[in-house]
């Protein structure tokens, strides 16, 4: 509908190109410019020591794929964002029905109350889950006076996951409310007086109709997930190596940028997967 | 009326251009120069400022001195790196590998005796071959244990494999270039004679590896043994005592007796550097024995000059005393740099896998 | 009786209560109308027969047992929503599928049921579309089928026939009828529009700012209003105020006397209603037929409106204004604006309440 209006009327097709434009060129400068600077870099040559050479060379990029080291960091970094965004689903889905379903000031304190860790930075975050989940800390001391030996918590992957999950819930649930538009509460007494029990209308109305917000959601942490170093840096204690810490390391202990490079470019195109299967899917859902 | 004033305000900036670039305009601006200096943040910038930084500018009223404080030597060749067209830094102050990196780039100009007279009163070992400035510092890879978990101070380097404190150790694992010294003090433990052949060591590391908590402390090392969540670790001296000064009961340092590896910063200036006379009489003024004394005094770093007129004690905490000297493993840094990334692969495969 | 509610009482939150001590009952197959202005409770009424809210008080009994406690889910009664309440991810046979597949039919039996019940609302070939695809009458129609077709004891319809055009409406309503009737289905049929209301219900219940106004069959609604809110909600009415006098007549602003069947108290106040279409009209000076009974007014016409099947005449007489209903024909108008005309009614059309609103 809009399109066509905007196709009938020359005028506005121009009004829309010049609202257009400030936008396009900052994101040529600020995101195209960058990446192809990236690129670029990526056919830089390095030293041993890190640093760059004159020249281009597809060294990096050989090395890289010929290193079956560096596919199964990939395949981890993928393996953990898929894993990462599911808990973080599971967790987060309940809590935002919940907040959906309230109205008015509560609601709205509501909201308020989940999206609140935002406020703080991840690292003092993830600080706080250091608290929690070290040695010493306030879980495996409760662990340890019930009787048990608790697990190790920190400085492995179960410490990124935990603390991945808590940091990445916010925008869960941001993405699962915004996509619960169509979440009606009459629909689901519809189905209720056609005879559907509480947890069928859950799977056949209440699950399908908050998909689009499902797929957001898992978009939206995936990426974070898997482009996020700080904690899994803090959280992982040297054991769990992903892209993002990888690149971390390259580029700043190593300096060797020509494969920090080539790693993000890698990035790069998990995300681009990641889109095209966001896309696939929206279209399935809708 | 718009293009007019656009013209007034470039005449005004071209004047204002001028006066900074004609000493005739503004005499107290003429005499005025700055400097950047870059170096490490932290307890270091703390200390370097006041015992260099500070009495410099008071010595040389005409000099500014600013300080940029970076958490890692490659974060300071990075920086570097990103101003190659047009260097805000004048001196640089990090770990010679990393100053190794910068000078195939040809980010710094080699100073020689003949512009800097002062090197000729350096130790030799100060004076790298291919590198572009001098030693300005020694440290040395150091135990860090809690003293109160300690009766007495760990004498061996065998204590981090003592499977008492299982779950109690940090260490930072290469690339980090504290793991990377680390290796070769492993590797001199297991047998090992020559640094280029590290295998013995990274077989060592391995059986250490179960015992270790963390392999990348956060913040840091240091703050893992004061904070109480580890008894051992492994750091630079220099830090370690500088920590325990300021809180003995929870930190204290241990070169153990069979021996260690430098760790070395040299002063590098910059290529292009906006003012490369006063960087020069910076440089003079920080590798001078004085200085060098004073600073070595408060921040237990080895002065790179002969002549520096140190104190008994200060001496001794240092890794320079002549019984200590005897017994560290003589590496070549610049050496090492070539196989870095073998040293790093050979922990993943090896060492980190096993914990 | 097969359903009955009891003293239905709903408040939501600190608001007036919505529903309020409301009791009627339905036998099993009697279809009974719920009439009443918006905003009156109507809905909600239905959402606590059917178990989406909870009453606040009262019980609601199905062949004898209570149900107020049981959720929706156990009340197998077919409910088509106000708003229709379609299920915009499924396609149009999936929607009405839905309540057949709860009751785990075999896929045959739903697939044909599916298909009558979509040409019984005229909706034959859309079963693909999604609801977002359907005008606005389409989607009304395919509620109604969702309701219908999975044959429940009880059929609640809200408003179901609201969005349609007069000929699809009438047609529908007949079928609903129909069906109704063949299957003896329990049903309560909610409307504002009271031709809608007579036209197929066995009984009529009106309500009136959460309360029950009058419970009757559609002639009882129409011909002996219980108070004057029902008497206006179903039908055009004229308005008179007036008091009793000794003699039984009504005395109006002491310029104009009217004939009730039933007296009232002297010197109390009183409401007269007269409906349009009963009240005759004739030229001045001509003879009133049957005149014992009637109440005789002298006027002059002041407005004519013709609205295709009948004509209304706005009389001055005695200083007010009465509405008067004539069927057109085709000899076009009798009586012009400004004619002396005399108006005349039974005292049986006159209907009386006391004028606080009781009879
Ligand atoms: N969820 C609610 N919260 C508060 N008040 C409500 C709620 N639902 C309905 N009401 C109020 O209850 C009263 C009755 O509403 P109801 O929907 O039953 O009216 P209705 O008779 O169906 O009207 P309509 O003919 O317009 O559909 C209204 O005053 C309404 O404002
Ligand atoms: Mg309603």
């Amino acid at each position: 509908m809009n399109t066509v209006s905007v196709n009938e009327n020359p005028f506005g097709r121009k009004l829309v190109l010049a609202c257009l434009l400030p936008i396009l060129l900052v994101n040529i400068v600020a995101f195209m410019v960058p990446v192809l600077n990236l690129a670029a870099m990526s056919f830089r040559a390095a030293s041993s020591t890190g640093s760059l050479e004159e020249g281009i060379t597809v060294s990096t990029w050989l090395g890289l794929f010929g290193d079956g080291y560096y596919w199964s960091m990939v395949g981890r970094t993928v393996w953990f964002g898929i894993l990462i965004t599911i808990i973080t689903l599971l967790l987060s889905y309940p809590l935002a029905l919940f907040v959906s379903r309230r109205e008015g000031s509560l609601k709205a304190f509501l909201v308020v109350v989940c999206i609140s860790p935002l406020l703080i930075s991840a690292v003092v975050r993830t600080y706080g889950w250091m608290v929690i989940l070290g040695d010493q800390g306030v879980l495996p001391s409760l662990i340890r006076a019930s009787g048990f030996t608790p697990p190790r918590l920190i400085n492995n992957e179960t410490g990124v996951i935990i603390g991945m999950v808590e940091i990445l819930m916010p925008y869960m649930i941001l993405s699962l409310l915004s996509g619960f538009g169509k979440l009606d509460a009459t629909l689901e007494q519809a189905a209720g007086t056609l005879g559907a029990r509480p947890f069928t209308v859950f799977r056949r109305v209440v699950l399908p109709l908050s998909l689009p917000g499902i797929l957001l959601g898992c978009l939206l942490c995936f990426v974070l997930a898997v482009s996020s170093f700080i904690t899994p840096k803090m959280l992982a204690g040297g054991r769990v190596s992903l892209l993002a810490t990888e690149i971390y390391d390259q580029a700043i202990v190593t300096l060797n940028w020509p494969l920090a490079a080539c790693l993000s470019v890698l990035i790069l195109v998990v995300f681009g997967a990641a889109l095209v299967l966001y896309g696939r899917l929206s279209k399935i859902v809708e | 009326m718009a293009k007019h004033s656009r013209r007034q305000v470039l005449v005004l900036g071209a004047a204002g251009a001028a006066g900074l670039a004609m000493p005739w305009v503004s005499r107290a601006h003429a005499q005025e120069r700055r400097i950047t200096v870059a170096a490490y943040s932290g307890i270091f910038e703390d200390i370097y400022k006041k015992t260099v930084i500070e009495p410099f500018m008071k010595a040389n009223p005409s000099i500014r001195v600013n300080y940029v404080g970076f958490p890692t030597s490659a974060q300071n060749l990075g920086t570097l790196r990103a101003q190659k067209a047009a260097p805000q830094l004048d001196v640089c102050i990090l770990d010679m590998v990393v100053a190794k990196a910068g000078a195939n780039e040809n980010l710094y100009k080699a100073v020689t005796p003949d512009v800097l007279p002062v090197m000729k009163q350096l130790v030799p070992t100060a004076l790298i071959e291919g590198m572009p400035g001098p030693a300005v510092t020694f440290d040395n890879v150091a135990m860090i244990y809690s003293p109160k978990k300690f009766a007495s101070a760990p004498t061996s380097w065998k204590e981090l494999w003592n499977k008492a404190h299982a779950g109690r150790i940090t260490l930072d694992a290469p690339p980090n270039a504290v793991g990377m010294g680390f290796t070769f003090v492993a590797n001199k433990l297991a047998g090992g004679t020559d640094y280029r052949d590290y295998s013995k060591g990274i077989k060592l590391l391995g059986e250490m590896a179960p015992l270790v908590q963390s392999w990348e402390p956060k913040p840091d090392c240091y703050a893992s043994v004061t904070s109480g969540n580890a008894d051992l670790s492994v750091g630079y001296n220099a830090r370690i005592q500088t920590f325990s000064r300021q809180t003995p009961d929870r930190i204290a340092a241990s070169i153990p007796d069979e021996g260690s590896v430098f760790q070395i910063n040299t002063i590098n200036l910059v290529n292009n550097a906006p003012q490369q006379d006063a960087a020069l009489e910076f440089m003079a003024y920080a590798l001078s024995a004085q200085t060098q004394a004073t600073f070595t005094e408060a921040l237990p770093y080895a002065p790179t000059n002969r002549d520096a007129p140190l104190s008994p004690e200060a001496l001794a905490r240092t890794a320079v005393t002549p019984e200590r000297m005897s017994k560290m493993i003589n590496i070549d840094w610049l050496e090492v740099a070539k196989f870095r990334d073998a040293i790093t692969e050979q922990w993943r495969r090896n060492v980190l896998t096993r914990s | 009786m097969y359903l009955k509610v009891d003293s239905l009482e709903k408040r939501y939150g600190a608001f007036d209560p919505s529903v309020s001590n409301l009791s009627f009952s339905l036998a099993q197959g009697e279809l009974l109308g719920l009439l009443g202005p918006s905003g009156c409770g109507k809905t909600t009424t239905l959402r606590m027969i059917s178990g989406m809210v909870a009453a606040t008080s009262g019980r609601i009994l199905v062949g004898g047992h209570d149900v107020t406690g049981l959720p929706t889910y156990r009340r197998n009664m077919g409910v088509m929503f106000q708003s229709y309440a379609l299920f915009p991810h499924m396609t149009v046979a999936e929607n009405v599928a839905f309540g057949l597949e709860m009751r785990k039919h075999s896929k045959h039996e739903i697939a044909k049921r599916v298909e009558s019940a979509l040409a019984m609302v005229r909706l034959n070939g859309v079963g693909d579309r999604k609801p977002r695809q359907l005008s606005g009458g389409q989607q009304q129609r395919v509620a109604l089928a969702r309701a219908l077709v999975f044959e429940p004891d009880i059929l609640l319809l809200d408003e179901p026939l609201s969005n349609l055009d007069a000929k699809l409406r009438d047609d529908m309503r007949n079928e609903i009828r129909e069906i109704q009737q063949r299957l003896r289905m329990t049903t309560i049929f909610v409307t504002h529009d009271q031709t809608e209301a007579m036209a197929i219900c066995d009984r009529i219940v009106v309500m009136n700012k959460g309360r029950l106004e009058q419970i009757g069959t559609p002639h009882e609604i129409y011909e002996t209003p219980a108070t004057p809110m029902v008497a206006d909600f179903v039908g055009r009415i004229n308005r008179l105020k007036g008091t009793w006098r000794s003699d039984g007549a009504i005395d109006i602003n002491g310029s104009m006397t009217i004939r009730a069947s039933r007296p009232g108290a002297r010197g109390a106040p009183v409401l007269v209603m007269v409906r349009p279409h009963r009240i005759g009209l004739v030229a001045s000076g001509s003879a009133i037929p049957s005149a014992e009974h009637e109440n005789v007014l002298a006027g002059t016409i002041r407005q004519v409106t013709y609205i295709g099947d009948t004509l209304q005449y706005s009389v001055e007489a005695a200083g007010a204004r009465i509405l008067v209903e004539k069927a057109t024909t085709s000899a076009g108008d009798p009586f012009q604006s400004g004619a002396e005309v005399l108006l005349h009614w039974s005292e049986q059309d006159t209907l009386t309440f006391a004028a606080d609103g009781e009879r």
